[in-house]
């Protein structure tokens, strides 16, 4: 442009206006930047009085001793490590999401990922404290970390529990590192349309992101980087947790399938849960047009994969029992069937290795209610497929003279539930404070149809 | 040095226009995008990221500090636990592998800090909230003398607008 | 607080770095206060052992107090007292909880309004003075059984104060025995059973390794008997005859479940038998020609119930056998014709010449001795309100006479009762006047269990409270009442009174040796003329009803008297592995008729004497017409007795069977038990038992062994063909410390696993320069599962009592516990929660493994690896050492082990059930656990350390023998063996290298266990 004589170029300096904003953005920010509503409150509320339970009598239990619950010689773990194998399950699907599928450019998990990683950090957070509420003195938990001490005592790295140790605070901090890797684009864009004490957050923790070239440059490698670590990463986590019980000679544990058996497991129950929450949300905040049934057939598709995985280990599990001809092995697997435990054995196999396979067929899998009640029961079926294992494999054991039985009392079940509220909270909350889809993902998205349909004016789809 | 903004929708048009612009030898630029497009980051700069050294010195150390330190501490003051030898490589793996990830993923984060010049207080020249919604700004720092020719070849490539955002 | 206390106890031990090491850093630090004046004979932290004698029971075992700093916290057999030869059983063990029980009397107690209240010694003693003047010859005393010293005084002060007299009352005596021996042999006195040189044992139900007159003694020489190294044939053959499959029964070859009552009938059949075929002596065939041509053998196995073929094959056995032991009725068969019963018997013990070989005859004792008819006698007199004063002293009347007696109304009608008890019972809450009687610990006193065996009682432990020996007391009220009075009973104190009873001794090496033992032979005896003219016929019962009522004395609680031992509640019965509570035994058939009865579902007993309800145990060791109800609970007073420690107070542990019992006595005017017949009816009612062993079925897993005496024989190529099998698992280089037996076909499957088993060497398993590695080998032949051990290791280690309602949720903290196993078992059982007792157990030929169960201390301990903090680990002298404050309780420890023996503390036991003056007791050298904490057995590793301290300060090595752990020590047949596996001629070693028995607990399992049992010996079923 040539400017007009007797001007300088300073004075062609003008504002030019803001277009109206995209159409992504506002569908996005209106979920967490809407005050909460009434249903919001009244869940927190109830939520809180479930935490409350539950903290009050983790502290009475401090204070009498773990005798308040129902353990006995010789079940010496209950509900708590059957509820933290629980929560580390529900913590797979996320970085799976986000990492494996990225991995093999599965361009429909750009929906899901952000809640998925969101939930993974909630439960993640909710196994830690089951660690806590677990050992009979947290007063001396802190001696399960190598920290240097003048009486020259270290940890013994070759207990499965210190594996686990490592491998969930490692897990912790890089699901941490990943979900915030992937939230700065869209902090940013939180940041250019808020003020107040929003503005202030968002503006904090989006570190001055501008989307330029360079840094969506390294933005990309770190991601891809992320990914490829967590990869490996999801899959340890829960062989490191299978093998608190593979590593142990107790009938029921001691196989060597449990490590793939466990994974495949955390993962179905990873997914289930995501659609547990996530078929609610898409419905309350009405984002049928962004998280669309073709996610969620997907997401079954899955489900039906894991299901028929995990079947398949309970078979072998009996097979490899009968085969090995240690009689112990084969009396606790009947027993497993047959014995006090029965129950919980057919609705882990019912729940977890008939219903789903339900998925089958189209028709159920994309009709949402189904989906979710099947979802629900499959979450309910994970928790009792550990109970089944831990219990019953330490009720029958080698010696039959110290044969014991298991109930959990009200204490455990009332800790059990304010961990479930726990979760709910962070996820209640987060759903209030961040972006529940990852907006410039789906945005890449958008734009690239945009621009392979020719002709067609910006910003409108 | 007078700064242009150019204004595009589509990540075509951006990218026609840095090639162009680098071949008139104007280097001086910038890309905002709205999300991530792996030709425009090629266009600007083709050379791979850094990051890819943070992951890799964090693994390394990761795994060597994860042997280290189980094998030392076992031997600093030797146990006998379960009838196994003091440093036994096969358990001592399972931490090693820990940390190896873990090292490398916070590695990998301060990658995308030191690489990503983040975090940044000043805000870059030209850049509005547009840039978050759906459209690409392209910012390219010309001599005076150049400005209507580039202005020119902006509005060539699709440009929706272009203005001057910098004397 | 125990911490505190504990502290307490550091404080006088001096403790530095023992004190660091064994209290967290979050407790506060106090100063240690050396003593100002140093007592002689006490060293801080160095034990004193003084001699003493147990009053638990008749049997009057010789003890070695141990005490620390002055205070008894532990109590021992003493080696040198021939009747236990160092040995002391459960009850014996336990006993020491009495000095520090929480519920004893501080001071004197007068009754004002309907409570007592405490008072002074003078006001007491004036009291008591004046209404025995007052009352005079209306004055009574009932009492137990005391020291021959004691009681000839006491009768010398009941004329001095011109009483009406004393009655000496036992509720388990063996008056019946005396009858028969006076009838049979003119000489009133119980015989003297020694069954060491025996070579057949046939018991009438007498329970002598459990109830019986000397229990700890007869298990030593049921031992013997059987010791397959030193007898030649597996030794003596034991044929049981009752009932009921007791603890005693279980030992045996062969047990005979006759119809209760009938066994003086069997006797003379077996007899009549057995001299058919040549067996007895000449004197003796004569002798009882005219008694057994009444014995119709087909008759008495009609009425026994018993297969003809069986009293044949036994009696011909008999016949051969050539020393011979036949034991008569006990308590739990004391029938309406027990004196003809034990006359029976003897007559068959004289005439097969066991009189003077196995059984002897003492010369009668003199003083008072117990009666039941004089008991009864004076109840009477009370009844009619001719007594003025009753002072009772080391005895329950309340409880343990039926209520059929009418004592408890015509104790109402006594103006003044007084009670010398040191402990609240049922008795001294009605009286009058408390004086509290000291311990035995606190105490003077002697006993005389045979003529020539003299033992003293020194007290080992100032006196905790303001108490006073009976006899001090009795002094103190003879001269209140007048030195007339007091001149009749000439004596400064009770101490001064034992010394001039010991006169004639060295005083003081007795008192350092326990006593005087010059055994007296028995009497020489001939049969006076009227012995063998008497009826012998089955025995009437009272009521009816589908079952008899059989009364057995409590294994460990016996009379009642134990019930307020904490320790004698928790320790499981030796058979049902039962606590707390009481419980009925009938026959899965029984239980089948009264409409499927299960494990725990209450049923209601009825007789004439009235009626009471508890749950049952389904076993196939009681008789179909049998119902079985231990004696010994149901008490209504005290902290444990009763049901104030499950939050009842006043309300009764389990049931009192005596309640149900008749008040009748045998021809002899002594007491019978076996009384009644009984209705039985479902109430519907189920109840969860407190037992701690889930199963006594090891479905053929390798826990409880057994090998036939033929494959004994033949071992040493079975050996050959084992060590093949071992050498050819690879790394299966070391010596095979020898290799189990095989039982039945039961355990295929353990079979199955056999070439995964891995020859080892236990004695590696040791820092390479330590010249140790402790272990230990339990012989299930030589185990009688006594418990003894149990009581021990509690004491000992100072392991918590949990309670009925813990041990009831599986929360039972023994270290070491008993395993009972009915033979190899079946893979039947585990579908439902309840216990199971295999119906094997009823066959007539016994194979019950008893199996005690600690710590195997594994060369390769599952858990040490699984503990994230090291707080288990495997110490240079192969000992798995357990670390209480490194211990975080992530109890994965306790999953990993396969053998169940780590204990958790899921309370702060230690604060909650140690009450005051109980912490007194606790062994200062061993860490008392607080909450959340993982505890085990650790083989007594303070003794260990302290018999290293004194090897290394002598600069050597310890010496075989030179230390042992608490179990080993009491076990009266030294079935447990503790010492150093690298010497390889320690006992230990050689006991565990026997080539055919010896095994190791789940081997299969690779652990390396440090433990290595031999296998049960079956011996059969006795021929002829």
């Amino acid at each position: 442009m040539t400017p007009p004589p007797g001007e300088s170029i300073a004075a062609m300096i003008r504002q030019t206006p803001v277009p109206p904003d995209s159409q992504t953005n506002r569908d996005v920010m209106n979920i967490f930047m809407t005050t909460p509503g009434l249903g919001w409150l009244l869940l927190v509320g109830i939520c809180l009085g479930g935490l409350g339970g539950g903290a009050a009598v983790w502290i009475y239990q401090i204070y009498k001793g773990l005798g308040i619950a129902g353990y006995s010689h010789p079940i010496f773990w209950g509900a708590y490590i059957v509820t933290f194998v629980f929560w580390v399950g529900i913590a797979h699907a996320g970085t799976l999401i986000s990492a494996i599928l990225f991995l093999f450019r599965a361009r429909w998990r750009n929906a899901i990922n952000r809640s998925a990683e969101a939930m993974t950090i909630f439960a993640v957070f909710t196994a830690q404290l089951f660690l806590g509420i677990h050992v009979g003195r947290i007063w001396k938990a802190y001696f399960i970390l190598p920290y240097p001490n003048q009486r020259a005592l270290w940890v013994n790295f070759k207990s499965p529990l210190l594996w686990d140790t490592f491998a969930i605070s490692t897990y912790t901090l890089t699901s941490l590192i990943f979900f915030y890797v992937g939230l700065l684009p869209d902090l940013a864009i939180a940041r250019d349309r808020t003020t107040g004490w929003r503005k202030a957050l968002y503006g904090s923790l989006a570190l001055g992101w501008q989307g330029t070239s360079r840094q969506w440059k390294s933005h990309n490698r770190t991601v891809l980087h992320l990914s490829g670590l967590a990869t490996p990463l999801v899959l340890s986590v829960h062989s490191v947790v299978s093998w608190d019980f593979a590593m142990a000679i107790v009938p029921g544990w001691h196989a060597t399938i449990f490590a793939p058996y466990f994974v495949a497991g955390a993962i179905f129950s990873g997914f289930a849960m995501v659609l547990t929450v996530m078929i609610p949300v898409r419905r309350i905040f009405s984002l049928e047009h962004i998280l669309t049934n073709y996610h969620f057939e997907n997401m079954c598709r899955f489900l039906l994969l894991t299901s028929t995985i995990v079947t398949y280990a309970y078979f072998i599990e009996y097979f490899i029992a009968w085969y090995s001809g240690v009689e112990a092995e084969k009396t606790a697997f009947y027993l497993r069937l047959f014995g006090p435990y029965w129950l919980s054995t057919w609705i882990m196999i019912v729940c977890n290795g008939v219903i789903p396979q339900l998925f089958w067929f189209k028709k159920l899998r994309t009709h949402i209610p189904t989906v979710f009640v099947i979802s629900t029961l499959i979450n309910v079926g994970m928790w009792f497929e550990r109970y089944v294992i831990i219990i019953t494999g330490l009720s029958r054991e080698f010696n039959p003279a110290v044969w014991g039985h298991y109930t959990p009392t009200w204490y455990e079940l009332m800790i059990v539930a304010g961990s479930f509220s726990f979760f709910s909270i962070l996820f209640l909350i987060f759903l209030k404070l961040f972006p529940v889809i990852p907006i410039s993902e789906v945005k890449e998205l958008v734009i690239h149809e945009r621009a392979h349909a020719s002709g067609q004016p910006a910003g409108a789809h | 040095m007078p700064t242009l903004l150019g204004v595009f929708t589509t990540p075509a048009g951006v990218v026609q226009a840095v090639t162009h612009l680098k071949g008139r030898g104007f280097t001086n630029l910038d890309v905002y995008s709205p999300a991530p497009f792996d030709e425009i980051e090629e266009a600007v700069d083709p050379k791979p990221s850094k990051v890819r050294i943070f992951t890799l010195v964090g693994g390394l150390l990761g795994v060597v500090t994860g042997y280290a330190m189980t094998i030392w501490m076992s031997l600093d003051w030797p146990i006998v636990i379960g009838g196994k030898p003091f440093a036994s490589i096969p358990p001592y793996t399972v931490i090693a592998f820990e940390l190896t990830i873990l090292f490398g993923g916070i590695f990998t984060l301060i990658g995308l800090l030191v690489v990503g010049r983040l975090p940044s207080l000043k805000v870059g020249p030209g850049y509005s909230a547009r840039f978050s919604a759906e459209e690409f700004g392209l910012v390219v720092e010309v001599p005076e003398r150049d400005v209507a020719e580039v202005d020119g070849l902006l509005r060539a490539s699709q440009a929706t607008e272009v203005s001057l955002v910098a004397a | 607080m125990p911490e505190i206390h504990r502290r307490e106890f550091l404080k006088l031990v001096g403790a530095s770095a023992g004190a660091a090491a064994t209290v967290g850093c979050s407790d506060p630090v106090s100063k240690l206060i050396p003593y100002v004046i140093q007592p002689e004979v006490i060293v801080p932290g160095i034990a004193n052992y003084y001699a003493s004698t147990c009053q638990e029971c008749s049997a009057a075992c010789g003890l070695l107090v141990k005490t620390r700093e002055g205070r008894p916290i532990k109590l021992e057999g003493n080696p040198e007292h021939p009747i236990n030869q160092g040995a002391l059983c459960a009850r014996g063990q336990a006993s020491i909880g009495r000095s520090y029980h929480p519920d004893r009397y501080k001071t004197p107690m007068k009754r004002v309004g309907d409570k007592l209240e405490p008072t002074t010694w003078d006001d007491a003693i004036a009291i008591l003075s004046g209404e025995i003047k007052r009352a005079g010859n209306r004055t009574w005393m009932l009492g137990g059984q005391t020291g021959p010293t004691a009681s000839a005084w006491i009768d010398k002060w009941v004329e001095a104060v011109g009483a009406g007299g004393r009655v000496v009352y036992e509720p388990f005596a063996p008056e019946a025995l005396r009858e028969a021996t006076q009838a049979l042999f003119g000489v009133a006195s119980e015989p003297v059973f020694d069954l060491s040189g025996s070579d057949l044992i046939i018991d009438f139900g007498s329970d002598f390794l459990e109830s019986g007159p000397s229990p700890t003694e007869h298990a030593r020489q049921f031992a013997e008997a059987r010791d397959i190294a030193k007898r030649e044939r597996g030794g003596a053959r034991f044929v049981y005859i009752g009932p009921r499959l007791s603890m005693t029964a279980s030992n045996a070859d062969e047990w005979v479940a006759a119809k209760p009552g009938s066994e003086g009938l069997l006797a003379l059949a077996l007899l009549k038998v057995a001299i058919g075929a040549g067996g007895g002596t000449q004197a003796g065939r004569d002798g009882v020609a005219a008694p057994l041509a009444k014995i119709d053998i087909a008759a008495v196995a009609k009425q026994a119930d018993v297969p003809l073929a069986t009293i044949e094959r036994i009696g011909k056995a008999l016949g051969a056998a050539k020393s011979p032991v036949l034991l008569p009725p006990g308590v739990a068969l004391a029938s309406r014709r027990a004196a003809a019963t034990a006359r029976a018997v003897m007559l068959a013990n004289w005439a097969l010449g066991a009189v003077g070989k196995g059984v002897s005859i003492p010369a009668p004792r003199d003083g008072k001795l117990p009666s039941y008819h004089q008991t009864l006698a004076l109840v009477d007199a009370m009844k009619q309100g001719s007594v003025g004063v009753l002072l009772v002293h080391g005895s329950n009347p309340v409880y343990s006479l039926p209520p059929s007696t009418g004592f408890s109304e015509a104790l109402a009608k006594v103006p003044f009762v007084v009670s010398l008890a040191s402990m609240p019972d049922e008795s001294s809450e009605r009286a009058n006047l408390v004086l509290p009687d000291h311990t035995p610990l606190e105490s003077w006193g002697d006993a005389e269990p045979r003529p020539g065996i003299r033992s003293l009682v020194q007290p080992t432990l100032r006196p905790i409270y303001d108490t006073r020996a009976l006899v001090d007391t009795l002094l103190d009220v003879a001269r209140a009442m007048g030195a007339d009075v007091a001149a009749k009973v000439p004596t400064d104190s009770f101490r001064a009174l034992v010394e001039q009873a010991w006169a004639g001794t060295d005083f003081h090496a007795a008192l350092a040796k326990g006593g005087v033992f010059a055994a007296q032979p028995g009497v020489e005896v001939t049969l006076v003329g009227s012995a063998v003219d008497f009826e012998m016929a089955e025995p009437a019962l009272e009521g009816d009803g589908d079952f008899t009522l059989l009364t057995s004395p409590g294994a460990l609680l016996y009379d009642g008297r134990g019930a307020n031992l904490a320790w004698l509640q928790e320790t499981p019965d030796p058979v049902t592995k039962i606590t707390w509570v009481s419980f009925a035994e009938i026959s899965p058939r029984a239980a089948e008729k009264l409409g499927g009865l299960v494990f725990g579902d209450v049923v209601e007993v009825e007789t004439k004497a009235g009626k009471l309800s508890l749950p049952v145990v389904v076993r196939g060791g009681v008789r179909d017409d049998v119902i079985a109800i231990a004696i010994g609970q149901g008490h209504t007073v005290g902290l444990w007795s009763s049901g104030t420690d499950s939050g009842h107070p006043g309300e009764a542990r389990g049931v009192n069977v005596i309640d149900v019992l008749p008040a009748l006595t045998d021809e002899s005017g002594g007491r019978a038990w076996l009384l009644t017949k009984a209705k039985v009816t479902n109430t519907g009612r189920h109840e969860k038992l407190p037992i701690c062993q889930d199963s006594q079925n090891q479905r053929g897993r390798r826990l409880g062994l057994a090998v036939p005496l033929a494959e004994l024989a033949a071992g040493d190529a079975h050996v050959e063909a084992e060590h093949g099998a071992a050498d050819a698992v690879p790394g299966a280089g070391e010596s095979a410390p020898g290799y189990p037996a095989h039982g039945e076909a039961a355990h295929g499957e353990a079979h199955g696993s056999h070439e995964m088993i891995k020859a080892f060497d236990a004695s590696m398993d040791r820092a390479p320069d330590s010249p140790y590695r402790w272990g230990m080998t339990i012989d299930s032949d030589k185990c009688t599962g006594c418990s003894a051990c149990v009581v021990a290791c509690y004491i000992e280690n100072n392991i918590s009592i949990v309670g009925e309602e813990q041990v009831r949720r599986g929360r039972h903290m023994a270290w070491l516990r008993i395993e009972r196993w009915v033979g190899d078992g079946n893979l039947e059982g585990g579908q439902d929660r309840l216990p199971i007792f295999p119906d094997a157990e009823s066959s007539s030929t016994v194979d019950i493994r008893i199996a005690p169960m600690l710590c195997q201390q594994c060369g390769a301990a599952p858990c040490e690896a699984v503990c994230p903090v090291i707080a288990t680990y495997h110490a240079d002298d192969g000992l798995n050492g357990m670390i209480y404050n490194r211990c975080i309780g992530t109890r994965y420890c306790a999953n990993n082990c396969p053998y169940k023996v780590r204990k958790y503390n899921w309370f702060d036991f230690a604060l909650e059930r140690w009450p005051d003056p109980m912490y007194l007791m606790a062994n200062p050298d061993v860490t008392v656990r607080g909450q959340g904490v993982m505890e085990k057995c650790t083989f007594c590793v303070q003794r260990v350390a302290s018999a290293r301290q004194i090897a290394k300060n002598e600069n050597r090595v310890i010496r075989d023998g030179e230390v042992t752990t608490a179990c080993a020590q009491s076990c009266p047949t030294h079935a447990i063996q503790f010492g150093n596996l690298v010497d390889k001629t320690s006992a230990v070693a050689k006991a565990g290298s026997e080539p055919v028995r010896g095994y190791h607990s789940l081997e299969e399992l690779n652990t390396r266990p440090a433990v290595t049992l031999l296998a049960k010996v079956q011996r059969g079923t006795v021929e002829g």
